[in-house]
């Protein structure tokens, strides 16, 4: 089973490295793991529409990558 | 309710039990039952107002219970078996009903005789309770009433040994014949009615459950049956070889043919794979004869298949039979009988001897074999695969058919003398199999131990932590990823996608960066989050921030993130 810990040092490292100036408050450290759960889901979603759609019993790149360009650009706010 | 027997003074239980017996009529086939159903009610009803009237310390729940047990006795027994409102069946139900048997002594059954009448309305079997009530009720129940409601068990095996004790007036001597049939109450009750001076000595040995009667099988005779049988359905088989249509003629002939070769040289084989190696064998031996009936034999193992393996198993071995039986005069057509014939002997005294190994497996077979005319093929099928499968058959019988199944095409080219080796050989190589990759494991391992105690120390760890914990991060939500996409993912799609979470996260921090800033602050907060959980479209107007929190968040973030009150004026995450 997925674990359902947030991987927040692993957030907070990244979010350090892009935004170096900027600071988490910690509540929006889970939020942002929420945020990300989100996307994810959304993702596999359409990549499994996707692959389903070209009678695929395996998500392959192709998918995955026409799926991305859909929710990244719905992510984009 | 009526009072019929209010007239007679204190009905003593034997009184009761005459009257009962005298108003039922021992064997009214359906009929009269309206009335016999009328009189058994009122004998019901009888019971249950007189111990309404007896008990004093009954509640009002239970007599309603015996009401209403009473009135759904009479009309269970009224719908229901055409024989049922008598008082026999009354005495069967009560027997049916009771528990385990009485194992109470006379002394004691005398004493909790009372009792049982003054609980047994609260136990619904008014059935019970009406009879038995009869017969223990003139005595002095009140009192004995409270005491005894807690050993429900008790009160059932008191019924019994009343009905033990009423049996010894002689009242209940009918009863028992009938309640035999009911179960094994009734037939202890019966035991006990036979033995009518000794009621309560006898132990219930009827109740004792019967070992399952289990026949020993007899090989001697089953040898014998075997041979009778075989010796009589060899003249037939050939009979069989003409009519093609029905399956067990044809798996006879299958076998006549193919059988022939077996003897010559497969027998051993044969019997062990069924299927295979009679029609691989046949192919060999009879040309063009046998490949009519092994074209239909694979054709039949297919429809063998269907039953189950101890069918296919029974078919080929009756097929195999057939084939000994009629091949033998194909055979010396075609090849030489000598050799089949010696061959025979040899095998039925092999046959013998792996008899009682496949033994088991044939009684299996039989058992599962459920056709007539495959079960008098048999019997022949048994004697003549002994002889042809000889020890070899014996062994291979108890093997796996698919492997056997697999090998013995190969094997069926081979001679006899050739076959038992190749069996052999076939046997050893599947633990051949298994030693020598553990074998080259082994050498394998070694090299890895020596070359785990040496770590790799001299690595720069400068460089790792940056790509080994980011792409740890990564990791953990691909994984998130192929979890809710349910289905099989390419390790190229894994890739992708956490190039894809990469350029989120890089999107994610700009978009957080310009809400703060847009708020005046260096902090990101939770409600830039939800900002941009909104402009995403997952926050609507519909679904809320903590809508989703739920969802999707386990309780320890959920209570972090979603204000809840508790005691004391206090609300946690404050606000």
């Amino acid at each position: 089973m997925i674990r359902r810990k947030a991987p927040l040092g692993f957030l907070k490292r990244v979010f350090k490295r892009q935004k170096p100036h900027l600071r988490l408050k910690t509540s929006s450290d889970l939020l942002v793991h929420l945020n990300c759960l989100l996307f994810v889901h959304r993702l596999a979603e359409e990549s499994r529409i996707n692959a389903c759609g070209s009678k695929c019993g395996i998500i392959k790149k192709e998918h995955v990558l026409a799926a991305a360009k859909v929710i990244l650009k719905k992510s984009r706010g | 309710m009526a009072d019929n027997f209010s007239p007679d003074s204190e009905p003593t239980t034997r009184t009761l039990l005459r009257r009962v017996l005298d108003t039922a009529d021992p064997r009214t086939p359906r009929r009269a039952r309206s009335t016999r159903s009328g009189a058994q009610r009122d004998l019901l009803e009888t019971p249950s107002t007189r111990r309404q009237r007896s008990q004093t310390k009954m509640t009002a729940r239970r007599r309603s219970h015996t009401a209403a047990s009473v009135d759904r006795l009479a009309r269970v027994q009224a719908s229901g078996h055409l024989e049922e409102q008598t008082p026999r069946t009354l005495l069967k139900n009560i027997i049916l009903t009771a528990p385990e048997s009485s194992i109470v002594k006379p002394e004691a059954v005398v004493k909790l005789v009372p009792s049982p009448q003054v609980v047994q309305p609260s136990r619904r079997e008014s059935s019970r309770g009406s009879l038995e009530l009869q017969l223990p009720e003139l005595e002095p129940p009140t009192t004995l009433a409270p005491g005894l409601l807690a050993p429900g068990r008790r009160k059932q095996r008191l019924r019994l040994s009343e009905f033990q004790q009423g049996m010894d007036w002689g009242h209940l001597s009918q009863e028992p014949r009938e309640n035999a049939d009911a179960s094994s109450l009734t037939s202890s009750l019966n035991l006990t009615f036979a033995m009518p001076l000794q009621p309560q000595s006898v132990k219930r040995p009827g109740l004792a459950r019967r070992p399952p009667t289990r026949r020993v099988v007899d090989v001697g005779t089953f040898l014998q049956d075997l041979r009778d049988t075989s010796l009589a359905v060899a003249p037939p088989g050939e009979s069989h070889r003409t009519p093609v249509a029905t399956v067990p003629t044809d798996t006879v002939l299958e076998d006549t043919q193919p059988f022939s070769q077996p003897l010559a040289g497969h027998s051993p084989s044969v019997h062990h794979s069924l299927p295979c190696p009679s029609p691989s064998g046949a192919k060999e031996v009879e040309g063009p004869a046998s490949r009519r009936t092994w074209s239909s034999g694979p054709g039949l193992q297919n429809n063998h298949s269907g039953p189950g393996k101890p069918a296919q198993l029974l078919a080929r071995k009756v097929e195999e039979v057939e084939a000994l039986a009629v091949g033998f005069p194909n055979i010396s057509s075609i090849s030489g009988e000598d050799g089949v014939e010696p061959l025979q002997n040899g095998v039925g005294e092999e046959a013998e001897e792996s008899m009682e190994k496949s033994m088991s497996v044939r009684e299996v077979e039989k058992a599962a074999e459920e056709q007539g005319s495959a079960r008098a093929e048999e019997p022949e099928g048994h004697t003549e695969v002994a002889e042809a499968a000889g020890s070899l058959g014996a062994i291979e019988a108890k093997e796996p058919e698919g492997s056997s199944e697999d090998e013995d095409p190969s094997a069926s080219p081979k001679l006899a003398p050739s076959t038992p080796e190749f069996l052999r050989t076939r046997r050893l190589q599947s633990p051949e199999p298994a030693p020598p990759p553990s074998t080259a494991v082994l050498p394998s391992e070694l090299p890895k131990r020596l070359s785990a105690r040496i770590p790799p120390r001299p690595r720069i760890p400068g460089s790792r932590p940056r790509q080994d914990p980011y792409k740890a991060g990564l990791n953990h939500y691909a994984k998130l990823f192929s979890f809710y996409a349910k289905m099989p993912m390419e390790k190229k799609a894994v890739e992708m996608v956490e190039k894809c979470l990469d350029k989120y996260f890089q999107h994610l921090c700009d978009d957080l960066e310009v809400f703060a800033a847009h708020a005046g602050r260096k902090t990101v907060s939770p409600e830039d989050l939800e900002l941009l959980l909104r402009r995403q479209g997952l926050v609507t107007d519909q679904v809320s921030l903590h809508v989703l929190v739920e969802r999707h968040l386990p309780l320890e973030y959920r209570q972090l993130l979603i204000p809840c009150a508790f005691s004391g004026n206090s609300v946690f995450p404050t606000q």
